[in-house]
């Protein structure tokens, strides 16, 4: 902080200045970043993983570290050969440095990364050849959609397979048992009964919702609002960064403007935008609120914290008769375009996707729904975790799941957080709302 | 300054004229340089690498769209003029300037209080007691005071306990996330981490100040206010400008508390130019835009200090 001290001279700051201003003229001759590497090919795949003793290095965030060092000692008890060194970094910093990790001298074999500028900068190993090779071309595709670009890296859901992970996030609502038993309700089966099983809980003392709007939990049920209003059609295009697609629809204005109406009725939890994912599962297990809207990922620790009392089911549809479309994305994992060991780490990937002590580390571990093959065994699970498994293949056998909003950019998170957090407190109208979320993707996609 | 003060006391000595000593042995004067160099050789090179060479980076990549990694196209000017045409970034730059509230203006007055204060109390225990508890939050890293502050804002936290146990419950809010409290929220903790810095640097200032002054006003029957306005404040001039300049700097280019307290939330009530750089460099991967926003920071912190430094100079 006390770097300044006195005053500097002023000679010598001219001079100072003159050689930044010559150093500058130097620099601005040539442009920064390194040409466009050649795509990465599939190259020859074998699922083959050798005889001679190896090191895959794996790369995740912190949380993951544990599990997946249990995955890899299960891994290298089939395959000798192979030890598992896994590190973790924090995943904001996992997502930020990818870049910078995987265009460097030493990369992991495996990482945990997002998309996008990777695949357009050719830095990941398309997974296509290895898809073939170990049949998960056969198994249901929407799990695969999200981990799917094209070469721009702009747009998702099309093109070649760049990651595949152990398992699936799933987005759904957890509901408060006892809650629900108090005010004589009973688990709502439509978007009508769901909105009066809330009048109920507020007259009751309760609040409706709670969610983590100071990181942007709120897109959840705005995203499923406006899915059920108008379709999933639109929804999708634009959550996988589709050229034209938009947001500033009618069904989006009007589930902005239902969001907002449930918050003027109070059935949000007050002070959602300073709630956080500590903080919202803790206000819910606390049971201050009939329902909250979150994820998969959080079952195993309200399991603990709740026990019995708590249930999840899938956002409910404007009719019993439609399909409840729940957001997923993959634990993306990714093989680098420049890692060592791809054979061994492709086999790695199908391992943890296939064998069923290690689909029982994703539900035990990580809270994730595991994919796979159709008819592929679910692991054992009970209480809400069963009841977030149970969700995840009624979605997948529909083809309901559908990615995130806050995906659709690299960047949209930082669009979307404080948008709902103005909407929620009234600051925007719902068109403004929609307008500006397809003003930032108009940008943000070059369109 | 100090060398022009320092050359009459010297002069005042007996012994060799330095500038004769120069004349006579000319070519010792070269190697003297060349030893001199050699001693700053390691402080310019850590300058050079960490300080300098990331500074015309920045500036080259601010005339470039790039996302970090691939092949770069040329942007002329295209990034700066980004900045004055969104509003979020434009609002960022106004949030800095009421920093400067926080971080420096409260800070550097309340130290001004506290300092004179434990003037009084110098030799007693109260004073070491009083320069340790001020300078406590010197030392925390500014990320670690961000969370305890965000415990202490919570909706269950202290300030909101405190208010309901004396009955003003009804003004318990969520300080973080309400629009209107936020941005002053996060500038106290600003001005809490500010506050220790300002008073030891000023204590230091008040001790060099001839003790005769202030027994001169004492003895012409001047009270506290007078003593202070008459002998502490003249005395200071130098000291807080310097505390101004630091603390100035640190409201303008704040990231750290603000990070971790907000996130720039609700809304965009406190994003300031520190975090919309990181967000554009790191999360947008629009490595030019965060460039321009971050070379266009330094050139308004340059503004903002140089009148501040002149201050200090004038006598």
């Amino acid at each position: 902080m006390d770097r300044f001290i006195a005053g500097i001279p002023r000679r010598s700051a001219l001079t100072g200045l003159g050689a930044v201003a010559a150093a500058l003229v130097l620099a601005a001759c040539s442009a920064p970043g390194g040409s466009a590497s050649a795509a990465a090919t599939s190259g020859p795949v074998s699922t083959d993983v050798g005889s001679g003793k190896i090191t895959l290095s794996i790369l995740v965030d912190t949380p993951g570290v544990a599990g997946t060092e249990k995955l890899g000692a299960l891994f290298t008890q089939k395959y000798p050969n192979v030890t598992i060194k896994v590190s973790g970094d924090e995943f904001t910093n996992l997502i930020s440095n990818a870049s910078r990790t995987l265009s460097s001298g030493t990369v992991p074999d495996i990482t945990r990364t997002s998309l996008g500028v990777l695949v357009k900068d050719n830095l990941l190993q398309p997974l296509d050849g290895y898809a073939k090779l170990y049949g998960w071309d056969r198994w249901p595709a929407s799990q695969f959609a999200s981990s799917r670009s094209n070469a721009k890296g702009s747009e998702r859901g099309t093109g070649s397979l760049y990651a595949v992970g152990n398992g699936y996030g799933l987005t759904g609502v957890y509901y408060n048992k006892k809650i629900l038993k108090k005010i004589g309700a009973s688990v709502p089966a439509t978007l009508a009964d769901f909105e009066k099983s809330m009048a109920k809980a507020k007259s009751a003392g309760y609040a409706g919702i709670v969610t983590n709007g100071k990181d942007g939990g709120v897109a959840y049920p705005l995203q499923n609002l406006a899915i059920d209003y108008g379709g999933v059609a639109a929804i999708s295009d634009w959550t996988n960064g589709k050229a034209g697609a938009s947001v500033k629809t009618p069904a989006m204005i009007k589930a902005a403007q239902t969001i907002q109406d449930w918050s003027d009725a109070g059935y949000l939890v007050s002070g959602v935008n300073s709630l956080d994912t500590t903080s919202a599962p803790a206000e819910f297990a606390k049971g201050k609120s009939l329902f909250y809207t979150s994820g998969n990922w959080q079952a195993p620790s309200l399991q603990k914290s709740m026990g019995s009392d708590v249930g999840f089911m899938l956002f409910p549809a404007q009719s019993a008769s439609q399909p409840q479309y729940a957001m997923s994305a993959s634990e993306s994992l990714v093989i680098p375009a420049k890692a060592e060991h791809k054979d061994a780490a492709a086999a790695f990937l199908n391992f943890i996707q296939t064998d069923s002590r290690a689909r029982q580390i994703t539900v035990d571990d990580f809270g994730l729904a595991p994919g796979g093959a159709a008819g592929a065994e679910t692991p054992d699970a009970v209480g809400v975790v069963k009841d977030t498994l149970t969700a995840f293949a009624a979605a997948v056998k529909k083809d309901a799941v559908v990615d995130f909003l806050g995906n659709s950019t690299t960047s949209m998170s930082l669009t979307l957080i404080p948008q709902t957090q103005l909407l929620v407190t009234g600051k925007t109208t719902p068109a403004a709302f929609a307008a500006k979320l397809q003003s930032e993707y108009a940008n943000q996609t070059g369109q | 300054m100090a060398i022009t003060d320092a050359v009459p006391s010297r002069a005042g000595q007996s012994g060799p004229d330095e500038r004769s000593g120069i004349r006579r042995y000319p070519s010792r004067r070269g190697r003297a340089n060349w030893a001199a160099l050699l001693w700053v050789l390691p402080a310019l090179i850590a300058y050079g690498t960490f300080e300098l060479y990331p500074l015309v980076q920045t500036i080259r990549f601010s005339f470039y769209d790039w996302d970090g990694v691939g092949p770069a196209t040329w942007a002329g000017l295209d990034n700066y003029a980004g900045v004055f045409t969104n509003s979020e970034q434009f609002a960022s730059i106004e949030h800095a300037f009421i920093l400067i509230i926080f971080f420096s203006v409260l800070p550097v007055a309340l130290g001004l209080v506290a300092a004179s204060i434990i003037r009084e109390a110098r030799a007693g225990v109260l004073g070491t007691l009083g320069r340790v508890v001020l300078f406590i939050p010197q030392v925390l890293p500014l990320a670690a005071a961000g969370i305890i502050w965000t415990w202490i804002y919570a909706k269950d936290g202290l300030i909101n306990g405190f208010l309901t146990a004396i009955g003003l419950g009804k003004l318990a809010t969520d300080w973080l996330a309400n629009f209107s409290t936020a941005l002053p929220a996060v500038g106290l903790i600003g001005c809490w981490v500010s506050l220790g810095f300002c008073t030891v640097l000023l204590l230091s200032g008040i001790s060099k100040i001839d003790p005769t002054l202030y027994e001169a006003v004492r003895l012409d029957g001047a009270g506290r206010y007078q003593e202070f306005r008459a002998v502490t404040l003249p005395g200071l001039r130098r000291e807080i400008v310097v505390a101004a300049s630091v603390t100035v700097i640190a409201a303008l280019s704040s990231f750290d508390v603000i990070y971790v307290a907000t996130n720039g939330g609700p809304g965009y009530q406190t994003i300031v130019p520190g975090l919309e750089i990181y967000h554009l460099t790191f999360t947008s991967q629009q490595v030019g835009a965060g460039s321009a926003l971050a070379v266009l920071l330094t050139l308004l912190i340059l503004v903002v200090i140089l009148p501040l430094q002149r201050l200090a100079r004038e006598s």
